[in-house]
C-alpha cells in the first residue's frame, strides 16, 4: 500500500466528493502521469467511471487498482458494483464479493451483493444465505429482506413472499417521512423548544409534526390537546394524533382519529395515510387498505410512495396488473426508490418477465448502493490504514 | 366519413370491391437480403479440423425454406494453409461443398477471409510463431496469397456475393488506425486483382469497433464497398443495458444503423439477443424489432446473429461464453426456435417493398455526433456523448420526425434540422457551420453540455452565458410563453442534471424558465431561421438517469420541442400519431403509399394515425382484404412490440 497520497489525487478526491466527475477525472489522470501504479487513484478512477456508469472503463480501473493492492477494498466495491450493473458477469461478480466480504468481513453491503450475484447466475441458496448473513450484521437491512422476499417468491409463489415484503416495507424509514411531507414539513430537521411554539394553530400543527418526527409522543400529544381543545373538528390535528396512536401500536385508537378526521376533511392526505397504513397490517382488511390508498394517490400524487402503498395493498389482492401500474408511477416519479424497483420486480416475476425483474433488482441495488456512500467510507479507512 | 369519427381498426375490415387484384406471395426481396452467419463449429467438443466438416447441404436447405437469402461464412486459415504454401485440398473441397449447397438452395455466399469465432482458431496458423496476422508482413503476404487462391477459384462463381475481409472479432486486434487501413489496403487490392467487380467490405461497425478498441474503422471503411452496423453484447452494456423490448434498447439497431450510413449501403448484422435471460418470446419481439428497424432507416438487408446453436460440454458451467454460442435460430437438433418465425414473417413483408415503387420519405433532420466524441479519456466526452445522441435520437423518433444521424463536420446542405445534444464543445468551424446554417433558414436546436460555450452562442441563439450553475438534484420547468415551442407544461420531477447553465436573453424569446427564473429553454430567429437552446443537458441526463423510467414530463418536453421546430422548419413527421412509442416509416409511391408500425411498448397499444389527405383503403401488405376509411384518420393495433404493414390508398 502506498503510503502518501499525491496532491494530484487530494486534489481529485476533492473534486470526486463534489460530484465534479470530469474534472476528478481530468485529476486523476494528473495524479496518474506522477505514479501510474498507485492503487488509490486507480480505485478513485473506477469509482469516477462507476459514477458515470462507464462499466467496462471501471472495471478496468479497478482491477488494476487490486492488482497493485490485493487488500483495497473500495477497488473491491467498484469493481463488484461494475461487474453486477453491466450485466452477464455473475461469475466474476461472486468471486469479487467473496473476497470483500473476506477483506471487510462486516461489511452488510458485501453480503447482500454477493446474494444477488449468486441469485443472479441461479444459485439460489447460497444467495439466500448470504442475504441470512446480512441480516444477522443488520437486522434492519431492508434490501436484504426485499431479495428475501423474491426469493421466497420463486420458490413458493406470492403468498409467502408477501409477509416479507411487508416486513422490508416496514423497515423503511422513508414511509414515516411520507406523513411528514404531507403535513408539510421540511425534509431539514429543526431544533426547537417545545415550550416556546407560538400559541397559532399553524405553528401548533408543525412544531407538533416535528416532535413526532422525533418520536417525542408526549410533548406531541400536548400540542395536539391544545389543537382539539381549540377546535374538536380539526382534522389535521386528529390525523397527528391518529399517526401518535400508530407509532405506538394502538391501531384501534388510530383507526378512530383517521377515520373521525376523515369526517371532516374526506381527503385528507394525512389522514388517509394512517387509516391505510392501519388497514395494511390486518390481512382482513387488505381491501379496505386499497380503497384508502386509492384516495391517498389521488390526493398526493406526486409523492412516490403513495404509489407504493397503493401498489402493496394491491399485491395482497392479488392483482398484480393494477399493482405494476402503481409501481410504475412510483418509479416514473423517484427512479431511486428501492421499494418499488423490487415491489415491480415481484410483480413482473410473477407475469414470468425474469429479465425484466432481474433488472428492477439491479436497479434497487444501484440506487441504494450510490444512497449509502460506501465507496467513500472505504475509501476513508483505506486512506488511514495507509497514513497510520 | 366525417372527420375524427373515421375511426377502423384494419381489424374490423369490409370486403373489397370484387374488382381488387389478389396479390401473390413474392418469398424474398432481392434488393433487402435477410442473411445468416453460419459458423464452422456445432459442437464445443470439435476441433480446428472439424472446420465445416458436416451436412452443410441439410442447414442450407432449412436457410432456404426459412426465406434466408445470404450466408456468411468464415474461411480458416489455419484448415486452408496449415504449411507455410501448403494448401489443404481436404479444406478447399469442404468449401466447394458450401458453394455447391448455395448453388443448390438458391443462396447468396458472402465469404470471410478472416474471423475470429472463439472456437474454431481460425487464424492460428502453427507456422505464424505468434506474431500479429494483422501487422506482420510476412503474414500478412501469406493471407494475401490465400485470398487470392479463394478469390480466383471462385471469380466466375455467381453464388458468391461479397468478400469479406474479416469479422469484428478479428479487427479488434488492430490498434491503429493506420494499420487497420493498411491491412484493409493491401488486402482488398489483391480481391481486386483477380475479381474487380464484387464488393469487398470488412465487418465492423464504426462504432462499436472505436467504443472497444479506440480505433477509428472509419478510414478502413471507407475503401470499401459495403458497410456493415453491429451491435455488440459490450456496446449493449454500454448504451442500453437495460430490457431488451422496451426502452432505448429497442432503438440501438437503427441509431448504430443511421451512424452507420455514410455514402455505402449498410448491412445491420449481428441481429439477436446478447444475454439468455431473456424468455424465448422476448428474444422473437427484439429480433422482431431490429429487423424492422433496419427496413424502416434505410439498412440494406439484414444478417442474423447464428444459424445454429453451438452444443456445450456439460463438464463446466459458463466454460463457453453461453451469450455467444446459444443465439441461433435453431437449436443444437435444429429445430426452428420462436425467432426463425419472426424471421420467416418479416421476409414475407420486405419481399413487398420494392424499392422502385416505394421511396422512404427523406431525413431532413439529423442528430449530430459532436467531434468530441472522438477524444480518448480523460475527455469523458466520448463516453458521454454516445448517450446523449441516442437519447436525441430515440426523443426526434418518439416525435415521428424522420431522422437520422450526421457527425460534426459532416455537410449540412441537405437538412433543414439539427438536433446537438447536450455537447461538452463545438469546434470553431462548427459553430461557424451553425452559425451559416441557421442564417440560411435551418434549424438547430443545442443542449447546454458543460463546461463554457463559444461566444458565437451569444449571436446564433441570442443568449447570454453566464457559466455553469452546477449538478442539480431536481428538474423544474415553468412555461413562460406557451404555443411557442408547442404544447409544452410545466413541472417539478427528481432527476440529476449534471450542469445547468446560467443565462440571460440578449435577443432570444425565453419560452420556460427553471423554479427560480433562469431561462431553461429560449428560441431565437437568426437570420433565416431558427436557434433553440435548451439550457440543461437534458438528452445526457435522460441517459445518465435511468432511460426506462425517465419521468414522463421530461421526455414529452424533449419530444415536443424537437417535433414542434422540426414541424416549423418543414422537415417534421408526414402524418400525426398519438403514440409516441410507435415508430413510423413512410414509404411513398405513386398509387398508394406503404406504412410501417412498429410498437417500441412490450405492452399492446392502438395507434391513431392522421393523414393530410382522406384515406380510401388500407390494407396488409401481405394481401387480405382492403379495409374501407374515408376518413383522414383510422387505427392500428398494435401487439406487445408488434408491427404493422399497411398499404395506404388515398382518395
Amino acid at each position: 500500500m502506498t503510503g502518501r497520497r499525491s496532491s494530484q489525487l487530494r486534489v481529485a478526491e476533492e473534486l470526486a466528493r463534489r460530484g465534479r466527475l470530469s474534472a476528478a477525472v481530468a485529476a486523476c489522470y494528473e495524479a496518474l502521469a506522477i505514479d501510474d501504479r498507485d492503487p488509490f487513484v486507480h480505485a478513485l478512477l473506477g469509482h469516477l467511471m462507476l459514477e458515470g456508469d462507464f462499466y467496462d472503463e471501471a472495471i478496468e480501473a479497478s482491477t488494476r487498482s487490486i492488482e497493485l493492492d490485493p487488500g483495497c477494498s473500495p477497488a473491491y466495491l467498484a469493481l463488484g458494483l461494475a461487474y453486477d450493473r453491466r450485466g452477464g458477469m455473475w461469475d466474476q461478480s461472486v468471486l469479487v464479493w467473496h473476497e470483500l466480504a473476506e477483506v471487510v468481513p462486516d461489511l452488510v453491503t458485501a453480503h447482500v451483493q454477493l446474494g444477488e450475484a449468486f441469485a443472479a447466475a441461479g444459485f439460489e441458496q447460497e444467495a439466500v444465505d448470504s442475504w441470512r448473513r446480512a441480516l444477522e450484521l443488520d437486522p434492519k437491512h431492508s434490501r436484504a429482506q426485499y431479495n428475501l422476499a423474491i426469493a421466497a417468491l420463486k420458490r413458493e409463489g406470492m403468498s409467502t413472499a408477501l409477509p416479507t415484503i411487508r416486513k422490508a416495507g416496514e423497515l423503511d424509514p422513508s414511509q414515516d417521512e411520507l406523513f411528514f411531507a404531507l403535513l408539510g414539513l421540511p425534509a431539514a430537521r429543526i431544533e426547537f423548544d417545545a415550550a416556546q411554539v407560538k400559541p397559532e394553530r399553524g405553528a401548533r400543527l408543525a412544531a407538533a409534526g416535528m416532535l413526532l418526527r422525533r418520536e417525542d409522543f408526549f410533548a406531541a400529544s400536548d400540542l395536539v390537546g391544545l389543537l382539539l381543545g381549540e377546535n374538536p373538528a380539526d382534522a389535521d390535528a386528529l390525523a397527528l394524533a391518529a399517526y401518535a396512536y400508530l407509532k405506538q401500536e394502538a391501531a384501534n385508537e388510530a383507526m378512530a382519529c383517521a377515520l373521525r378526521a376523515l369526517t371532516y376533511s374526506a381527503d385528507l392526505p394525512m389522514a388517509l395515510y394512517t387509516l391505510g397504513v392501519v388497514y395494511s397490517r390486518f390481512p382482513g382488511l387488505a381491501r379496505h387498505a386499497a380503497r384508502v390508498f386509492i384516495a391517498l394517490a389521488k390526493a398526493a400524487p406526486q409523492h412516490s410512495l403513495t404509489h407504493v402503498l397503493l401498489a402493496e395493498s394491491l399485491l395482497g389482492l392479488q392483482r398484480y396488473g393494477q399493482a405494476k401500474q402503481a409501481y410504475r408511477a412510483a418509479v416514473r416519479l423517484d427512479p431511486a426508490c428501492v421499494r418499488a424497483r423490487f415491489g415491480l420486480a415481484a410483480v413482473r416475476l410473477t407475469e414470468g418477465a425474469y429479465a425484466e425483474a432481474q433488472w428492477e433488482i439491479r436497479r434497487a441495488a444501484y440506487y441504494d448502493t450510490r444512497r449509502q456512500g460506501t465507496f467513500w467510507s472505504l475509501y476513508d479507512a483505506y486512506a488511514g490504514e495507509a497514513d497510520a | 366519413m366525417a372527420e375524427g369519427k373515421a375511426q377502423k381498426k384494419p381489424t374490423a375490415r369490409k370486403p373489397a370491391a370484387a374488382s381488387e387484384p389478389v396479390e401473390y406471395a413474392v418469398t424474398r426481396n432481392p434488393d433487402f437480403p435477410v442473411g445468416v452467419d453460419y459458423y464452422p463449429l456445432d459442437e464445443e467438443r470439435r476441433s480446428w479440423r472439424d472446420w465445416y466438416d458436416r451436412d452443410v447441404a441439410s442447414d442450407f436447405a432449412a436457410m432456404a425454406a426459412s426465406r434466408v437469402s445470404d450466408v456468411r461464412v468464415f474461411v480458416s486459415w489455419r484448415a486452408f494453409e496449415p504449411q507455410v504454401g501448403q494448401y489443404d485440398e481436404d479444406a478447399a473441397e469442404r468449401l466447394e461443398r458450401i458453394v455447391e449447397a448455395a448453388r443448390a438452395h438458391d443462396l447468396k455466399l458472402i465469404v470471410c477471409f478472416f474471423a475470429d469465432d472463439r472456437l474454431a482458431e481460425m487464424n492460428e496458423v502453427p507456422w505464424g510463431k505468434g506474431r500479429d496476422p494483422r501487422t506482420d508482413d510476412y503474414l500478412i503476404q501469406r493471407e494475401i496469397s490465400l485470398v487470392q487462391r479463394v478469390v480466383n477459384r471462385y471469380r466466375a462463381e455467381p453464388v458468391i456475393k461479397a468478400w469479406d475481409l474479416g469479422n469484428e472479432a478479428f479487427c479488434a486486434g488492430f490498434t491503429t488506425e493506420a494499420a487497420l487501413e493498411k491491412w484493409v489496403t493491401e488486402l482488398r487490392e489483391a480481391v481486386r486483382e483477380v475479381d474487380p467487380d464484387r464488393p469487398v467490405l470488412v465487418g465492423t461497425d464504426p462504432e462499436t469497433l472505436l467504443r472497444e478498441t479506440g480505433v477509428d474503422p472509419r478510414g478502413a471503411i471507407d475503401l470499401t464497398e459495403r458497410a456493415w452496423s453491429h451491435l455488440t453484447a459490450p456496446y449493449r452494456a454500454y448504451i442500453a443495458e437495460g430490457p431488451v423490448t422496451s426502452g432505448p434498447a429497442t432503438y440501438t439497431d437503427s441509431f448504430l444503423l443511421r451512424a452507420a450510413l455514410r455514402g455505402l449501403p449498410v448491412v445491420v448484422d449481428g441481429v439477436g439477443v446478447h444475454a439468455l435471460d431473456v424468455s424465448a418470446a422476448e428474444e422473437a419481439a427484439y429480433v422482431r424489432t431490429a429487423l424492422y428497424s433496419a427496413l424502416m432507416n434505410r439498412a440494406s438487408g439484414v444478417m442474423l446473429r447464428r444459424w445454429g446453436d453451438l452444443e456445450t460440454e456439460k463438464r463446466e458451467p459458463y466454460f463457453r461464453d453461453p451469450f455467444e454460442v446459444l443465439v441461433g435460430v435453431v437449436d443444437v437438433t435444429g429445430a426452428p426456435k420462436p425467432t426463425l418465425a419472426e424471421v420467416k414473417r418479416f421476409v414475407a413483408v420486405a419481399a413487398r417493398l420494392d424499392p422502385r415503387r416505394y421511396a422512404l420519405a427523406p431525413e431532413r433532420a439529423a442528430v449530430v455526433v459532436p467531434a468530441e466524441r472522438y477524444e480518448p479519456l480523460p475527455s469523458l466526452a466520448g463516453l458521454y456523448d454516445p448517450r446523449a445522441c441516442l437519447q436525441a435520437y430515440i426523443a426526434a423518433k418518439e416525435a415521428h420526425v424522420p431522422v437520422t444521424v450526421a457527425r460534426e463536420g459532416d455537410p449540412l446542405g441537405g437538412y433543414h434540422v439539427l438536433y446537438l445534444p447536450s455537447p461538452a464543445k463545438l469546434t470553431p468551424l462548427m459553430w461557424a457551420d451553425l452559425g451559416a446554417f441557421v442564417q440560411g433558414g435551418g434549424s438547430v436546436v443545442l443542449s447546454y453540455g458543460g463546461d463554457d460555450v463559444d461566444p458565437a452562442l451569444r449571436e446564433i441563439f441570442g443568449v447570454e452565458f453566464n457559466g455553469d450553475g452546477g449538478p442539480r438534484q431536481a428538474f423544474s420547468c415553468r412555461i413562460a410563453q406557451p404555443g411557442v415551442l408547442g404544447d409544452l407544461r410545466s413541472f417539478d420531477v427528481r432527476m440529476e442534471l449534471s450542469h445547468h447553465a446560467l443565462i440571460t436573453p440578449s435577443g432570444a424569446t425565453v419560452v420556460a424558465t427553471d423554479a427560480t427564473g433562469s431561462p431553461l429553454l429560449t428560441v431565437n430567429q437568426y437570420g433565416q431561421g431558427k436557434a433553440v437552446f435548451i439550457a440543461a443537458p437534458v438528452e445526457r441526463a435522460i441517459a445518465q438517469n435511468d432511460p426506462w423510467a425517465t419521468p414522463t414530463p421530461v421526455r414529452h418536453l424533449v419530444r415536443t420541442v424537437y417535433g414542434t421546430v422540426a414541424g416549423a422548419a418543414g422537415a417534421g413527421a408526414l402524418l400525426e400519431c398519438d403514440m409516441p412509442e410507435a415508430e413510423i416509416a413512410h414509404f411513398l409511391g405513386e398509387d398508394d403509399d406503404i406504412l410501417l408500425v412498429l410498437s417500441h411498448n412490450a405492452e399492446k397499444m392502438t395507434v391513431t394515425l392522421t393523414t393530410p389527405r382522406t384515406v380510401a383503403t388500407v390494407q396488409d401488405v401481405r394481401g387480405g382484404a382492403p379495409a374501407e376509411v374515408g376518413g383522414r384518420t383510422f387505427g392500428v393495433p398494435l401487439g406487445p412490440n408488434g408491427v404493422a404493414a399497411l398499404r395506404v390508398k388515398f382518395g
